[in-house]
């Protein structure tokens, strides 16, 4: 089935483009890397997806449907620091905080089936052990885990992450990338997943798509992280070094490498 | 024998307490400081135009109700702006500034209205409305205080959580399907709501204070939900009480006296850190 498709999409702020021509597909249980420097138009793209930003042009159909009609089939993982940690929630109290808005307006307690499904969830991303710790308490990959079993309290069908590894350390990246083949192993779940560093997720790309204010590339890894493709995006001096059969692609200060070898 | 005035004085700060202890946490974690600030000064040019239809029509009790309405207006009008694109500081500021020229210009009406009515309640001046006069409150004004407040107070409870998940990720709320915009709305409304119902109590001044400091002293002194509620009542309720009594006893504002002791606390723990 096919849960996103893009035809001609342009995204404007305020009339003005900040993502053009941009033609995609991507089907049930794939995994999308959205990929580009600062400012090429990623997280406008999963934001609009989400039905945070509805100013565009161009078709844009997620299961079938306006993207705010598919609204409850769509999980979304924000960057943890855009939250405001001064606010003393527990783990367990922001997992829960995905189960709880389909139904009612009041949640002064917070239903017992709810809280059941949050513990397993929790379990599920590997933090049972931290249901009750704050937040703010937690290491960043930890929160990032806490944030993506939020998003599973809604049995979505598509998820759509910002820049789930920035601002991690490589183990917390190693972490929370693991998570990830889980989400996508045992549930088959599709997602879309906006990074600077696509090294630690190429394990659960099925497609790349790489834009910078409008689409350069989109296909499978091996087809998109080409020596040419990350010059045209990244500039000249990028380049691709192979290192014990796996390509690095050194761009800046953003490092890509891809499995496998071959043909760079 | 505790005297009557004293008694409706005591019974009144624990309402107010049980309203601003709840209130202030959550005004601290959602940043609502400047909007709580702005709203309360839509609650003076509120009462300064309540007070001229109250002189004009012979009916004091339009002073609460107009500040009310006056003060639920202005929320709506600072909720639409931050709709249309104005950041919440923008819209804060915008509003803030008109309601300010607005209340210069009604003290200069409410002056020319008064002159021409030398005789009514002392309890209705507009000067109570600044600093308070906890101690004449009437037994109506403490019924309308009491019923009014606990209406509050419950909603402002079976929501509370919500208000968190509000403050922590607004987007996130939205995602999962919660109306940001109608717990916002709901939010505001009863910070203007709590205001009307207390500000003659306590005074504007002491308002703004006792609004935020116990819930921002609260949350230096604990990170745990719940007790950072029970810090923010108690500090609230023992200000509030210990103000009355020392009021009583030193004939001095109470509504001063409580703003000094959370200024005085709140520097030290700041100090301490």
């Amino acid at each position: 089935m096919r849960v996103i498709k893009a035809e001609n999409l342009t995204i404007t702020y305020d009339g003005k483009p900040a993502l053009e021509g941009v033609n995609f597909s991507l089907d049930e249980g794939e995994t999308l890397l959205l990929l580009g420097p600062n400012g090429a138009g990623k997280t406008t793209l999963l934001r609009t997806i989400a039905c945070f930003h509805r100013e565009y042009r161009g078709k844009l159909e997620v299961f079938g449907k306006e993207p705010c009609g598919a609204r409850e089939l769509i999980g979304y993982v924000p960057q943890s620091h855009s939250l405001n940690e001064r606010v003393p929630l527990t783990a367990l109290e922001v997992v829960a905080m995905g189960g709880i808005y389909r139904y009612g307006f009041a949640h002064f307690k917070i239903p017992r089936e709810t809280l059941m499904k949050a513990e397993e969830v929790l379990g599920f991303v590997g933090l049972g052990h931290v249901k009750d710790r704050l937040f703010r308490e937690l290491s960043g990959g930890q929160k990032q885990r806490v944030l993506l079993a939020r998003a599973l309290m809604s049995d979505p069908r598509l998820l759509l992450l910002d820049e789930p590894l920035s601002a991690l350390d490589p183990s917390a990246r190693a972490e929370v990338a693991g998570v990830l083949n889980k989400i996508k192993r045992e549930r088959g779940i599709t997602m879309v997943i906006t990074t600077h560093d696509i090294n630690p997720l190429l394990e659960v790309g099925d497609r790349v798509m790489l834009i910078n204010k409008r689409l350069i590339a989109f296909g499978r890894p091996e087809e998109v992280l080409q020596d040419s493709v990350i010059k045209s995006v990244y500039g000249p001096l990028a380049r691709v070094i192979p290192v014990e059969g796996k390509l690095f692609c050194i761009t800046g200060d953003v490092h890509i490498h891809r499995h496998g070898g071959g043909g760079l | 024998m505790i005297p009557e005035y004293l008694l409706r004085a005591l019974l009144a700060s624990i309402m107010v307490s049980v309203l601003l202890g709840m209130l202030s946490p959550l005004i601290n974690t959602k940043g609502l400081a400047f909007l709580t600030h702005a709203l309360f000064h839509a609650l003076l040019f509120g009462a300064v135009l309540g007070m001229i239809f109250g002189l004009l029509f012979e009916n004091l009790a339009l002073v609460m109700l107009t500040a009310l309405i006056v003060t639920v207006t202005i929320v709506l009008l600072i909720a639409h702006l931050e709709k249309l694109g104005f950041s919440p500081d923008s819209a804060v500021g915008i509003v803030a500034s008109f309601v300010a020229g607005l209340t210069v210009l009604g003290f200069g009406v409410l002056y020319k209205v008064m002159a021409t009515r030398p005789y009514f309640p002392l309890g209705e001046s507009i000067v109570s409305y600044l600093t308070g006069d906890i101690f004449l409150i009437s037994l109506n004004s403490l019924t309308v205080l009491v019923l009014g407040g606990a209406f509050l107070f419950f909603v402002m409870l079976f929501l509370y959580r919500d208000f968190l998940y509000l403050s922590f990720d607004p987007e996130g709320m939205e995602s999962y399907g919660g109306n940001v915009r109608a717990y916002l709305m709901v939010l505001y409304v009863l910070v203007g709501a709590i205001g009307t119902l207390i500000v003659q109590t306590v005074g504007l001044i002491t308002l703004q204070v006792v609004a935020v400091l116990p819930g921002a002293i609260a949350l230096m002194v604990s990170s745990d939900l719940r007790k950072v509620i029970g810090v923010s009542l108690l500090l609230t309720l023992g200000i509030q009480l210990s103000s009355v009594v020392l009021a009583y006893l030193t004939d001095i504002p109470p509504s001063g006296l409580a703003t000094i002791m959370l200024g005085v606390i709140y520097g030290v723990l700041l100090f301490r850190r």
